[in-house]
Parts: structure tokens; C-alpha cells; sequence
């Protein structure tokens, strides 16, 4: 009920006992009076009906102000004061209360504020030991965390139940990713995220057989338990995954249940593409050697044969078969040396570059050629700002040794200057020295001797350490008399970070937010079921998301962005979110793009709604949709089933209405003053993801309140909701 | 009455000697560079045995040994597959053609010479 219901009731209630209360009165009043007094009474009445109903009137006034001051003094501040304690209490500690009434209620405000500071400073501290406490434990989880994410290896956790506990970056990136240039949309639905079934990613088939096969192996006693299978990733990798059960305590005892006899299984996955690549190159490679050396020898073999085995044999015959030994002995030759090209060549194009600095390359460049050649190399940067480079650190660092090492020995020149800078498409890094230039003959000749300095480096030759990394190396001799003779080496730059949309604009935000209600009925979802709607809300996955769209009215105006993020287990993963834009094809109004800030040159090239929507849908399923106001999103998304046969059955929840079922006496229920008062801090509002996030935060503070006021179950949630729903329709 | 050899392959630096080597021995020798060429000639030369090999130009060896097996000519005739693929499994597979033997290159002169022989000796 609403406060201001409430007055009227209260009002209401009042009055008609008061007046109750005066009819009696006036009843035993009256039958004591004498006939006399009884007439006498009555023309009294009359003749001073005016005095009599102002004085009424007057009292009734009075008490009705009376009754509006303390009710609003009195009574409504201690029913908000109740509110706002327990979100004080529960998730907001540092939220104080601030609202006016009487002397008597401030007093009360002034001491519980009070109190909430002197348990908000003890909590602090308690804290703060929690926290030094837990720090050296959450180091050494980040150090294994870290390192997890870095393994060449995807891994992925699940239970028995193909649920995904666990996955680092690489097997998202392995089972994942679409091939590069790829539509994102031709593949949809392979999602990994923590919660989800391990079935969305890889063959149901082949987990199960791996399962099979490590129950027996179990069963068998076998001290390592491993399975192995070979699949398709993502972009059309080829994995090889291990799986490795995770044996729990009752499994050490005999079985007593038929299920799996493991708490769970890790999933080890190599991406064996490129090997497999290799490995068919190789023996293709090997196959033909032997063909064409099967052949040659066998022409030699047959005619060395004959030659001897018949001497007489007459002279043009004879001399037939010298050549043929001849000329086969050469394609031997031949065929040695193109294999071994090819060969080379396989191996060197499988030489993994890395970024780096160009300044620590410099830098390490400096100190080697310090320690090993005696060579004092200083390095200015031109340039003024950081490159990276996308080298083999060890054979670009050999290289310029390599260099610097020739260049003493040529010219004599023990001190070199480096400096580097860009051009369009390359870095150039100089060395230049004081004395007599290099000719360019000399240079070649370098090129082509291998990267050894003393006995240190490898076989290969510059040119070919230059040419993986499709870089030059070039010599300028000196114009005029006072330019220093220089060597110059072009490495390829690497593309770096574009900037971000949200760096581009300049647009003021005005905060309009949309009307609160729309026509979609968020109750009778068909995705809803018992079983769902018996879960406890914390146990539930939810999709939070928030659309941005080009206006108001789903009939005409389109969605332009989709953000959302998951929560699972009551935690908010930032990570697994999803953040598309989508190209609406009709002009942004400029209204909007106030709101927004979304331009129209950044939707161009975006998918249309008809690809973005599979995604989308792909991303939510099997959860709950959660947005703040969610009837208007969820109504854009409805206006677009029918062209993208796309149907979101999810059941919906909505921060708005639960906010207003927990805070009924709060007016505003937006998301600022949502966040507000639960102490949340709203980054990028009005993107779609931001406002996705904060909602998602808002959701996991409104949990415990929801729990205090008897909500526990998804049902509960839904019920609750839509009852506020028509409260708030009514009025 | 002479015995007939047909050499197929298509490398005239181990037809030359194989040619020189049937010759020796008093056989009478043709030699064709392809696959189709042998079927060509079958019923005009009608060989006792054929020296095939694998890899030809156009029809390889396994297709000519299947075609040969078909006509009632090449029915008859011994078939020895000369080859440069070695592999165990290619070997297997041209043995599971019908032919009467798989001699790998590199060979021997001698040892083509005996299985020519005895080949011959045990048809007639």
C-alpha cells in the first residue's frame, strides 16, 4: 500500500469513529432531555445553524490537519525510517538515513545514524583484518589464475553434467572463435561461459565416449585415467582434448551407484592444426623424396647392371647407358637439393613472432653488444613514443649484432648512434657511425653468411632472419661532409589500437530516461515452468541486458545496441557479456543520439537486427532475462519476431518492479536513484552494457533484500512483481 | 617360340635398360609410355607378361592392371608391377589386383631377370 493510501484509510477511519462516537453521544443526549428542552434545543439549533456547522467545520479542519501532521510527521517518516534501516543493514552500510519529521522522529534518525556509524567503523575494521588475511591467499590463486590463462592449452572444468565450472582463455579462443573474416553470425551459438553445458561447444558424442571410456579405465584401476578424442573447434581448428576426471572420496570406495564414478572432468585441448598441417606437409615432402630417389636409383642400378653383367655390349648401347647413369645421378642431386629447400622453408615459416617494444629490443641490443663485442651502442628514440614489433627476439637481437659486430670489423668503429622513427608502413632503425661508409656489394655479401658471432647464433643467414620477419636491411653512404655514414633496417609495423567509439564523441548526455511501462505482458512468458519457478533465486542464471534503440515506440523506431552480461551463482561475470551494435537501415533522429551517443557512422557495417538477434537469443538461452523496465525491451525484441523468427520464451524479471516491491514509498525507481541509494556507482549509463552492468549489480544488491522480505523463489519474484505492476498501473 | 614382354613406363632412363635386359635374355620386347597405349597394343602384340609401372601419365598402373584383367589377352598374362611407391600399403594394394608379383625400385637386374623366368616357366 501507498503511503498516501494509507493517509486515506487512516483518515477515513478516523473520521468515522469520531463520528460514531458523536451520534452516540447525541442519542443518550437527546432521550434525557424533557419535551421542553427538547423544543428548546431545537429552536436554539435552528436559529444558530450558521455558528454551530463553522464551529463544526472549523474542528473537522483542525482535526484534519492534525491528523496530515502527525501522519506525516510521525507516520510515514517511521515507515520509510524501517526501509531504509534495512538497506542500511543489509547491503548499503554507509547509507544514511535523511528524512524530515517530527523532533521526536529526528531524535530516533539522529541515534540510529548514530549507531550505524559506530557499527559501520567496527565492520571496517573487521574487514580490513579479513582482508590482510585473505591477500596472500588471493595472490597465490591470481599467480595460478594467471597462469591458467596464459597456457598454451585450453582448459575447461565441468561436473558431471557437462556444466562448465572452470574454462581459461584459451579454450574460449579454441572452441570459440570464428574463423578470421568470417560472419560471426553463420555459426551462432557456441558460447562458453561459467554454468553453461559444455554441449553448446563440443559433440555430446564425444564426451559421453570419453566419459565411457574413463569410467572403465577407473573401473579398471588404472593408475592415470586419461581419454582422448580428436575435434573441430572454432575457425576450423582441429583439437586434440584430453579429458582427466576429477575423482572425489566415495569413488576411492567400490561403487555402489551406477552414475559416473568422478565428481567431475578437466578437458585439456591442443590445437594440433597446424601440426597436423605440418606433419601431412612433411610426409608429402618425404613420400616424393623417396618416389623420384626409388626411380633415379633404379635407372642407375639397372644400367651399371647390364654394363657389367654384359661386357660385349656395342658401343652406342654403351654409351646410351653412361648417360642415363649420368643424368640421373644429377636429378639425385636435384632432388636433394629441393627437398631441403622446401624443407627449410616449411620450417622457418613456422617460426612464432611476438610483440615487443621496440625500446627493450634497442635496449637489450645495447647491453649485449657492450658485454659481447665491445661495442657502445646509444639509443634515441625520434620518434618520441613506443612501437611495438612483432619479432623473434632471439634472431632480430642476433641479427643487429650481427650487424654491428660486421660494420666493427669493416669500418673500425667501435661507437654507434641508434635511432629509430616511422614512416608510413615501416620502423627504421639506424646505426650510424664516424668514419667510411659501407658499400652495398659488402652488404649482399653479409646477407648472405649465417648469424653467427664467435661461436654463438644459428645457421641461418641474415637474409633469411630478414625475410620472416619481411623486413630490409640497406646501407646509405654519406652526401654531405657532415652526415655520418648509416645502416638502415625497415621493420614492418604493427598495426596498433584504433580508438575506441567511446573516445570519439563529444556529446552531451541528457538524462530522459524512457516512460516506465510498456504493453508486454512480462508474467505469462512461455518459457516458464514449475520446476523453474520453484528454483531459489539465487540459484538461478540470468541474462541482464538493456537495448538502445532509436526512439521510444517499438512500432517504428529500432533496436541500434544489445548489451548483456550473465550472472550466475550470484556473481556478475563482466567478462561474459555480450556488446553488439546493430545497423537499424532508417536514420538516427538527432533526439536520440543525444541519449545515446551512438552516430550513425559508427552503425555502419554493423550486422542488421535479423543477424544480431540468433546472437543474441544464442547468448540468453536456457537463463532468465533480467532488465531494468524490461516490458519496453522486451517489446522491441517481440516486434522483431516475425521477421527474424526469432522468439525470446524466457521468463523476465525487472529491477524497476522489484525495487518498487522492496521500496514501495520510494517515488523514483530509475536507475540512478536505484543505484543510488544501494551504493552503487553507474558507469557508462545509457550504453547498452553499462546500463546492462548496473543493472546486473542493482539485481545482486536487491538479493538479499528480496530474501528478507520472504521472496525466495523465482515464483515468489514473479508474483510479487506483478502485483506492484498493476499497483503502479492503477495510479 | 619367343616369349613376349611388354615394358610400360613412362621413364625411358629404366625403359633402356630393361629393354637391353629382356633382349639379352631372348625375349621379345616392346615398350609403351602409357597405360592406354598398352591397352592399345594387347591384342596386336599379345604379351606373356607385362612390366608395369605405377605411376603413369593418365591411367595409372592399378587402373591398367584392373582393365587388362577384364579382356581375355590380358586375362592371360603374367603381370609384374614395377614401382617406386614401396610402401607396405601400396604393395598390398597391387597385390590384392591379381598380379603375379610387385618388385620395387630400386632392383637388381638379376633379380628381375629370375622373376621374368620363373614367371614364364610356370605358365607354360
Amino acid at each position: 500500500m501507498t503511503p498516501k493510501n494509507r493517509f486515506w484509510w487512516f483518515f477515513a477511519v478516523s473520521i468515522s469513529i469520531i463520528f460514531i462516537f458523536f451520534t452516540i453521544l447525541s442519542i443518550f443526549f437527546w432521550r434525557q432531555l424533557s419535551p421542553q428542552e427538547k423544543v428548546y434545543l431545537i429552536t436554539l439549533l435552528k436559529s444558530n445553524f450558521a455558528f454551530i456547522f463553522i464551529a463544526v467545520f472549523l474542528m473537522l479542519t483542525g482535526f484534519v490537519f492534525a491528523l496530515d501532521g502527525i501522519f506525516h510527521s510521525y507516520i510515514i517518516p517511521v515507515v520509510r525510517l524501517s526501509e531504509e534501516v534495512s538497506v542500511m543493514q543489509s547491503v548499503n552500510p554507509s547509507h544514511r538515513i535523511k528524512i524530515d519529521g517530527s523532533k521526536d522522529v529526528m531524535r530516533l534518525v539522529k541515534v540510529i545514524n548514530e549507531g550505524a556509524d559506530t557499527i559501520e567503523a567496527l565492520r571496517k575494521s573487521v574487514s580490513e583484518k579479513i582482508r590482510t588475511a585473505r591477500s596472500q591467499a588471493e595472490e597465490e590463486k591470481n599467480l595460478l589464475a594467471s597462469f591458467m590463462a596464459e597456457l598454451p592449452q585450453g582448459v575447461l572444468i565441468c561436473n558431471t553434467d557437462g556444466r562448465i565450472i572452470f574454462y581459461n582463455k584459451r579454450s574460449r579462443i579454441f572452441l570459440e572463435e570464428s574463423p578470421e573474416g568470417a560472419d560471426p553470425a553463420d555459426a551462432p551459438g557456441r558460447f562458453i561461459g561459467l554454468g553453461r553445458s559444455i554441449f553448446g561447444v563440443m559433440d555430446k558424442n564425444l564426451i559421453v565416449h570419453a566419459l565411457d571410456v574413463l569410467t572403465a579405465k577407473i573401473r579398471k584401476k588404472e593408475p592415470v585415467p586419461v581419454a582422448h578424442f580428436v575435434m573441430m573447434g572454432g575457425g576450423a581448428r582441429l583439437l586434440r582434448a584430453e579429458a582427466i576426471p576429477i575423482l572425489n572420496q566415495e569413488a576411492a570406495l567400490p561403487m555402489l551407484k551406477s552414475g559416473a564414478p568422478f565428481a567431475g572432468y578437466i578437458l585439456i585441448l591442443y590445437d594440433i592444426t597446424r601440426e597436423i598441417e605440418n606433419e601431412r606437409r612433411v610426409q608429402f615432402l618425404l613420400q616424393s623424396l623417396l618416389m623420384r630417389f626409388r626411380g633415379s636409383v633404379a635407372g642407375i642400378r639397372s644400367a651399371i647392371e647390364a654394363i657389367i653383367e654384359y661386357p660385349e655390349i656395342d658401343a652406342d648401347q654403351l654409351d646410351h647407358f653412361r648417360r642415363i647413369i649420368h643424368s640421373e645421378a644429377l636429378n639425385l642431386g636435384d632432388t636433394l637439393e629441393k627437398t631441403t629447400e622446401t624443407y627449410n622453408s616449411e620450417i622457418e615459416s613456422h617460426w612464432p613472432l611476438v610483440y615487443m617494444p621496440v625500446a627493450d629490443l634497442l635496449d637489450t641490443v645495447g647491453q649485449k653488444a657492450k658485454e659481447k663485442l665491445g661495442i657502445k651502442m646509444t639509443v634515441n628514440n625520434t620518434a618520441k613514443t613506443s612501437h611495438q614489433v612483432r619479432v623473434d627476439s632471439y634472431s632480430a637481437i642476433m641479427a643487429l649484432l650481427f650487424l654491428l659486430n660486421r660494420l666493427k670489423e669493416q669500418t673500425g668503429a667501435a661507437e654507434f648512434q641508434c635511432t629509430y622513427d616511422r614512416s608510413d608502413l615501416f620502423l627504421h632503425i639506424d646505426l650510424s657511425w664516424k668514419g667510411t661508409g659501407i658499400r652495398i656489394e659488402t652488404l649482399r655479401q653479409w646477407e648472405s653468411q649465417p648469424l653467427m658471432i664467435e661461436s654463438e647464433g644459428t645457421a641461418l643467414t641474415l637474409k633469411e632472419v630478414l625475410s620472416h620477419h619481411d623486413a630490409q636491411v640497406w646501407c646509405y653512404a654519406c652526401r654531405e661532409p657532415k652526415e655520418l655514414p648509416r645502416l638502415r633496417l625497415f621493420l614492418p609495423i604493427t598495426a596498433e589500437g584504433e580508438v575506441g567509439p567511446e573516445e570519439a564523441g563529444g556529446i552531451s548526455i541528457s538524462i530522459e530516461s524512457r516512460p516506465e511501462y510498456y504493453d508486454f505482458d512480462l508474467f505469462n512468458q512461455p518459457g516458464q515452468n514449475p520446476e523453474l519457478d520453484d528454483t531459489p533465486l539465487t540459484e538461478l542464471t540470468y541474462t541482464v541486458f538493456d537495448t538502445e534503440t532509436t526512439g521510444l515506440d517499438p512500432k517504428i523506431d529500432e533496436i541500434i545496441s544489445i548489451g548483456a552480461v550473465r550472472i550466475v551463482n550470484g556473481r556478475l561475470l563482466y567478462k561474459e557479456n555480450f556488446d553488439q551494435l546493430v545497423d537499424p537501415k532508417r536514420p538516427l533522429p538527432y533526439e536520440s543520439i543525444q541519449f545515446h551517443g551512438i552516430r550513425e557512422e559508427m552503425l555502419a557495417g554493423q550486422p542488421p537486427i535479423e543477424k544480431a538477434l540468433p546472437l543474441f537469443h544464442a547468448f540468453a538461452s536456457d537463463t532468465i532475462l533480467l532488465g531494468h523496465n524490461a516490458a519496453f525491451d522486451m517489446r522491441m525484441l517481440q516486434m522483431k519476431e516475425a521477421s527474424t523468427g526469432i522468439r525470446f520464451i524466457n521468463p523476465v524479471l525487472d529491477t524497476l518492479l522489484l525495487s518498487a516491491v522492496l521500496h514501495p514509498s520510494q517515488e523514483a525507481h530509475k536507475i540512478e536513484a536505484i543505484a543510488e541509494r544501494l551504493g552503487i556507482r553507474v558507469v557508462g549509463r545509457h550504453t547498452a552494457l553499462g546500463d546492462a552492468i548496473t543493472t546486473g549489480e542493482i539485481f545482486l544488491k536487491l538479493l538479499p533484500l528480496l530474501k528478507q522480505a520472504g521472496l525466495h523463489t523465482l515464483r515468489d519474484a514473479r508474483v510479487a512483481s506483478q502485483k506492484t505492476y498493476y499497483a503502479r498501473m492503477k495510479y | 617360340m619367343t616369349k613376349k614382354i611388354l615394358v610400360v613406363d613412362d621413364e625411358p632412363n629404366i625403359v633402356v635398360p630393361l629393354v637391353f635386359l629382356m633382349r639379352q635374355n631372348g625375349y621379345e620386347v616392346r615398350a609403351v609410355g602409357t597405360g592406354e597405349d598398352a591397352l592399345d597394343c594387347l591384342s596386336e602384340f599379345g604379351p606373356d607378361l607385362i612390366l608395369l609401372d605405377i605411376m603413369l601419365p593418365g591411367m595409372d598402373g592399378f587402373e591398367v592392371c584392373q582393365a587388362l584383367r577384364e579382356i581375355p589377352k590380358g586375362k592371360r598374362a603374367r603381370i609384374v608391377f614395377l614401382s617406386a611407391m614401396g610402401r607396405d600399403v601400396d604393395i598390398a594394394k597391387g597385390m590384392a589386383l591379381d598380379v603375379d608379383a610387385y618388385i620395387t625400385k630400386p632392383f637388381s637386374n638379376a633379380d628381375v631377370v629370375e622373376k621374368v623366368k620363373d614367371l614364364l616357366e610356370a605358365s607354360s
